[in-house]
């Protein structure tokens, strides 16, 4: 196994984190929704969670839980049915596209290079809705990538944290 | 394996699956899909349904928090607005029951006349309160979301008031909530009347104007608009009952260049506050059916050989 210098060698992922952790993510997106309204430049946590275990964990979250997550956000806002599905796919397979490389820097240069990604995410959003006729939300919408991409060194400090706890020796110690 | 994780399973070496690449393909195809099927051919109802019922339970507990801050700030607000706003409405009640008590009359005496020139009754048209639960977050859109779906009797096309004038249309309708287009969603047409001068013309949604306004398109450049006129649903579209408020002229632009008026119309319901709304039926299930057009007379082709 290839380490990095300095690192902790982590625990293994519990995948009910990972699926609750990208639930509440959506449930956290539909309730910003629901209590402020529609504003352009509110950041997508989805985005951010989905692009944080497309990079930590490619074998369980990828691209087909993202097209599913998209869907469903795309029903609760009531936007074009796949938009929301396209955009997330992209954003997920750039994500898997760099998530062999990504791990090596330290994470405030990593929040710079998913900066792109997410960037990337809400132009495909924003050219898909012109070309079907959507009226333009305002400049504010630059705004979006780059909050989520400040959110990028909390997420991988708070999402780490179970993994970082110390193994317990007794769980697997012949007695 | 993911890099740096302890880990029991070993990592498979040759089973990796399908390659990002072809599934990227694959969603991205079926998403495109979805979108060509919902914009163009808007065959994906059953689909938004399934998805949004499954939703609903989600939607409803998150919906406590947001409805519990909305009610604990009323609950706060001063005595003494509440008291101001209590006046307010007894004077605006005591200028409409003025009106109120003529509309009987007036009712009568139409009643009456029509009766005498042998016209049709007007159509009334059943209504229905729902509550707006919350703003559609798609920024592209103007809509809100009404808490009275399928199960309630909600057809797609009614249209939705507010106390103060029109504010939309029912666009989707899923079982338990549905979703409203309103007056200044950009695809929005909505037929009016200049009660003024009787001319009647179309408003659009307008968000590039202003944060919300309409737009009364095709009207020639020299057409009698004024600034502060009302504009009614004028009732030709079989949707909307006849009469209703719906914006108010702001703005008249005569250009040269231009065989038409640029008028910019201000909503004159709450399109970003509306709390309690009105679902009316549309117009079109009372009025009869439009006669059939008679079919051409087939007409021999000049050069057709005989």
């Amino acid at each position: 196994m290839i380490m990095r210098p300095g690192h902790q060698l982590l625990l293994p992922a519990n995948p009910f984190f990972i699926w609750g952790s990208l639930v509440g993510a959506l449930s956290l997106n539909m309730l910003q929704n629901m209590g402020g309204g529609r504003a352009a430049w509110v950041p997508d946590f989805l985005a951010v969670v989905l692009v944080f275990w497309s990079i930590h964990q490619p074998q369980r979250i990828g691209i087909g839980s993202a097209f599913v997550f998209g869907l469903f956000f795309d029903v609760h806002q009531g936007a074009m049915l796949g938009q929301h599905a396209l955009a997330y796919t992209a954003l997920s397979f750039l994500a898997i596209a760099i998530h062999r490389r990504l791990l090596w820097f330290t994470v405030p240069s990593q929040a710079f290079q998913v900066l792109p990604l997410f960037a990337a995410f809400h132009a495909i959003e924003w050219v898909v809705r012109t070309v079907a006729g959507g009226a333009f939300p305002g400049f504010l919408m630059l705004l979006a990538p780059v909050i989520e991409s400040m959110l990028w060194p909390l997420i991988s400090v708070l999402f780490l944290l179970p993994q970082r706890k110390a193994p317990d020796p007794d769980a697997n110690r012949p007695l | 394996m993911p890099l740096g994780t302890l880990d029991a399973a070993p990592p498979p070496f040759f089973r990796q699956g399908p390659s990002a690449l072809s599934k990227l393909t694959l969603f991205s195809a079926l998403a495109l899909f979805l979108m060509v099927a919902d914009v163009r051919f808007q065959i994906t109802q059953p689909v938004r349904v399934a998805v949004a019922t499954a939703l609903y339970p989600v939607q409803w507990l998150l919906l406590r928090p947001v409805l519990w801050a909305r009610d604990s700030g009323q609950y706060f607000e001063s005595v003494k607005t509440s008291r101001s706003s209590v006046d307010a409405a007894h004077q605006r009640l005591n200028l409409q029951s003025q009106r109120a008590h003529q509309v009987e009359q007036l009712a009568l005496e139409n009643s009456r006349l029509r009766l005498l020139l042998g016209l049709r009754e007007r159509v009334t048209t059943p209504a229905q309160a729902a509550q707006v639960l919350y703003d559609a977050a798609d920024p592209y859109t103007r809509k809100v979301i009404i808490d009275r779906g399928m199960l309630d009797g909600v057809l797609a096309g009614s249209p939705v008031l507010d106390e103060t004038g029109v504010l939309g249309q029912v666009t989707r309708v899923y079982p338990l909530v549905s979703e409203v287009t309103l007056v200044t969603d950009r695809e929005q047409a909505t037929p009016v009347l200049n009660t003024r001068t009787g001319a009647r013309g179309v408003a659009f949604g307008d968000p590039s104007l202003h944060a919300s306004a309409l737009e009364l398109r095709f009207t020639a450049a020299n057409a009698d608009v004024q600034v502060g006129d009302l504009l009614t649903t004028s009732g030709v579209d079989g949707v909307y009952p006849s009469g209703l408020r719906v914006a108010r002229v702001a703005k008249v632009e005569r250009r040269v260049d231009s065989a038409f008026a640029r008028i910019a119309c201000l909503p004159l319901a709450m399109v970003t506050g509306a709390m309690n709304v009105l679902v009316l039926k549309p117009v079109d299930l009372q009025i009869a059916a439009r006669p059939s057009e008679p079919t051409p007379a087939v007409v021999p082709r000049k050069g057709a050989k005989k």
